[in-house]
């Protein structure tokens, strides 16, 4: 708790109260007090490296000493107010799930991008134009035509 | 894969070519035997490429079933593997000639079964290939086959390359319609789209192979379809409308010309269900005029062997001389000529011809190109009368061209006075033929669809086009009111004040009479497109709604109808031989004219509205065609 504390104190010591408190704001340390789990990471993030920053702006976090084992590694989401698992870009994702050890970064600079299409969360609930429908779905705005016949048109100089 | 071990024999003996002996032990599982065979499939394989996975043949190869029952479960194979530069047969078969392994059944059926010498092997040894002399194309009506007997994926179909795999297709068993022979299919679709045509085997009517345009003319299904009823407005231009409005509108014209106005023409692709309805329409609304296109002015209906082949397609193998009148069977019926092109290759029969100059794939004898010839042949001046007398099963066949001339009656009592001079009929052998044309044929004259299309169409104010594009509209007046109902927008369509869609032959239940009278179905392998309805269907509808109703409303109650006029016609898969001789026939007092005998066909791959909107029989007619 002193250090909280005295990282805050130092906090407004350098950046002024105005700035600390939109830098607070933005950081998401206001939400904390009404979130839980964004608190609670919050917490964790202390003493811990900073090992990347994916383009979606979440911040992967380590802590090789004094964690529980299995819980070394974690992410701060860039979005503070909704935030969920689907927003780690697939990268990422093997680093986070102790698949690999590779970062994200580094696997971007290894893999090929030329057919990796941009990560795109899950939007269930976010409304109705976001909602993924299939390629034969009523409501998809390009849906595909299965008509698997070539109807007769009647020409246009037919009609006299 | 036939080496059997037999006992006291130091090496595994090919069963195939061994005579078996009284006490012969043959062994056909054992450790040596399976050796052996592992052994044959590996030199099998040695220069067959392992691309299972993007070849065609893929699940249906003769070579992956035998590797996969023979073969050795390695390869010791590490060289490099031989490859062959691929041939342009054409725009039907499709070739990768690397998997060839040099059975040669394609050449064998080749100039075998399709007569002609297009294909062969080039080269020796390692270097031997299959090829067409100096790229020339395959230029037979039945090339389609070579993809069926290939045992690899060294020809396959060009049409269905990379479209589907043959375990996700289903199979439905039905007959062809695109000619008057009904040969026997299997379509193959995959959701609502047939995906290919095959043979299947009926030893009477086309054995185990099927023509081109039967194979291939199914691209026509999917294009240039009719899915919507729709009338011509005032602007001359069609609306798609519902079934309701289009046929109120049709009955409210029906119901205001005079009965002897209406003339219905059944398509040369209609089945008997629907002319049965179609006639018993026509006629409940007082009008004797309903026809079916290609029986001509004055169709011989009267005496059923009059118009069919009496001797069966199978009964021409026993035949030893024939005389082609008017007929061209390489394009009428490909598979009738080839069961002829099979009797000359195997009992050296003669073959005379009378009619314009035409391509045949055995030896013909060119007697004459009109009917002037028939009548030298009929009084006994013409050299080729001495082999007609020395013939033992004499056939004449002559072509359903002839119905559309106007001395039909004249030359057909030629014709029968020749088979008389000549012995030709007899109590065991009926030699006298006619080749039909089209799929409807037949059964139309057996269900007495017998107007003269001429008159009929000129004083019509009502017509009803049921699939009839192939009719004279010429002299039909200006303010007739025309209905068409069919499956595809084709010639007729443009003249049409309301269409009807109905379904194809792949998409309906319907008997079809064959031209040697064998009766068949046509079975549902596709659902109709769009707001299609079977013909008979509409035509029942219709009646309903003009007032004088149809009294079946079930495929089994219309067929009970057919029955009473045409009883042969429900009898399926039976060749109902006519029972009454052409004897009976009164004279006729026509004379005989000296016009030439007409081509009955122009383009062999386009006959009819199916095969007009196919792409692929567009492409061959411009490729294969070419002189």
């Amino acid at each position: 708790m002193a250090a909280v504390v005295r990282s805050v104190w130092q906090g407004i010591r350098e950046k002024g109260l105005t700035n600390f408190l939109r830098h607070a704001r933005e950081e998401g340390y206001l939400k904390c007090l009404g979130d839980g789990n964004l608190l609670q990471t919050k917490i964790h993030n202390i003493g811990a490296t900073l090992v990347g920053v994916d383009t979606f702006g979440n911040k992967y976090y380590e802590k090789l000493h004094d964690t529980q084992y299995g819980r070394h590694r974690w992410v701060e989401y860039a979005d503070k107010g909704r935030y969920n698992a689907s927003q780690v870009p697939a990268e990422w994702h093997g680093w986070l799930h102790h698949i690999t050890d590779s970062t994200g970064d580094k696997l971007l600079e290894e893999k090929t991008k030329k057919f990796i299409r941009e990560h795109r969360q899950n939007y269930t609930g976010q409304g109705d134009d976001l909602i993924y429908h299939s390629k034969g779905h009523a409501l998809n705005p390009g849906q595909r035509d299965w008509t698997r016949y070539q109807p007769w048109e009647p020409k246009k100089e037919e009609a006299t | 894969m036939c080496l059997v071990e037999v006992e006291k024999s130091p090496k595994p003996v090919a069963s195939c070519a061994m005579p078996a002996l009284p006490g012969m032990k043959i062994k056909t599982n054992t450790p040596i035997a399976k050796k052996a065979r592992e052994g044959v499939m590996e030199f099998l394989l040695m220069n067959h490429p392992l691309d299972c996975p993007i070849c065609d043949q893929g699940g249906e190869c003769d070579l992956q079933d035998q590797s996969m029952a023979f073969g050795a479960d390695r390869g010791r194979f590490t060289d490099m593997k031989r490859s062959v530069v691929d041939k342009n047969l054409g725009p039907l078969v499709k070739t990768v000639m690397t998997r060839c392994i040099q059975c040669t059944r394609c050449v064998r059926f080749a100039s075998e079964v399709a007569g002609v010498q297009d294909l062969g092997m080039l080269g020796r040894g390692s270097g031997e290939e299959i090829g067409t002399y100096v790229g020339k194309l395959m230029t037979s009506e039945l090339s389609g086959n070579v993809i069926d007997i290939c045992p690899v994926g060294a020809l396959t179909s060009k049409p269905f390359a990379f479209k589907a795999r043959n375990w996700e297709m289903k199979g439905t068993e039905t007959i062809d319609v695109t000619d008057a022979v009904g040969s026997n299919i299997r379509v193959d679709s995959r959701g609502p789209e047939v995906m290919r045509i095959v043979p299947r085997l009926n030893e009477d009517i086309n054995e185990e192979w099927i023509s081109d345009k039967t194979r291939f003319c199914y691209d026509g299904l999917k294009r240039q379809r009719l899915n919507d009823p729709m009338i011509r407005g005032p602007d001359g231009r069609f609306k798609a409308v519902t079934w309701r409005d289009a046929i109120a509108v049709v009955a409210e014209v029906l119901n205001q010309v005079k009965p002897e106005e209406i003339t219905g023409v059944a398509g040369k692709l209609s089945d008997a269900e629907s002319m049965m309805a179609l006639k018993d329409f026509i006629n409940k609304m007082g009008s004797d005029k309903v026809l079916c296109e290609g029986n001509g002015p004055n169709p011989p209906a009267d005496i059923r062997s009059n118009y069919l082949m009496n001797t069966s397609i199978a009964g021409l193998e026993k035949a030893d001389v024939f005389l082609l009148v008017g007929t061209q069977p390489r394009v009428e019926a490909a598979m009738v000529n080839a069961r002829i092109q099979k009797t000359v290759r195997a009992t050296q029969a003669k073959v005379g011809y009378i009619g314009p100059p035409a391509d045949f794939n055995y030896d013909t004898w060119h007697l004459g190109t009109g009917p002037d010839t028939l009548v030298e042949i009929a009084e006994g001046r013409h050299p080729f009368c001495s082999i007609l007398k020395s013939a033992k099963n004499p056939v004449i066949i002559a072509g359903a061209g002839l119905f559309e001339r106007e001395d039909q009656g004249a030359v057909f009592s030629t014709i029968e006075t020749v088979a008389k001079k000549f012995n030709v009929t007899r109590p065991d052998w009926n030699g006298l033929n006619v080749l039909l044309l089209h799929a409807a044929q037949a059964a139309a004259l057996d269900l007495g669809l017998v107007a003269n299309p001429t008159e009929s169409v000129k004083s019509a104010k009502f017509l009803y086009l049921m699939g009839a594009d192939d009719v004279n509209l010429d002299n039909l007046p200006a303010d007739a009111f025309v209905v068409y109902q069919g499956h595809h927008g084709d010639k007729a369509v443009y003249r049409a004040n309301v269409i009807l869609p109905s379904s194809a032959f792949s998409e309906k239940e319907g008997t079809y009479e064959n031209t040697e009278g064998c009766t068949q179905w046509t079975i549902p392998a596709v659902p109709t497109v769009g707001d299609a309805r079977d013909d008979w269907k509409i035509v029942r509808a219709l009646s309903e709604v003009a007032g004088a109703p149809l009294p079946y409303d079930s495929v089994a109650a219309v067929r009970s109808r057919i029955s009473m006029v045409a009883p042969n016609l429900v009898r399926v898969d039976e060749r109902e031989p006519s029972v009454i001789s052409a004897e009976v026939k009164p004279p006729v007092k026509q004379q005989v004219s000296p016009a030439p005998f007409k081509a009955a066909v122009e383009n062999f791959y386009m006959t009819d509205a199916i095969t007009r909107a196919s792409k692929i029989m567009a492409q061959c007619s411009a490729t294969l065609l070419k002189k």
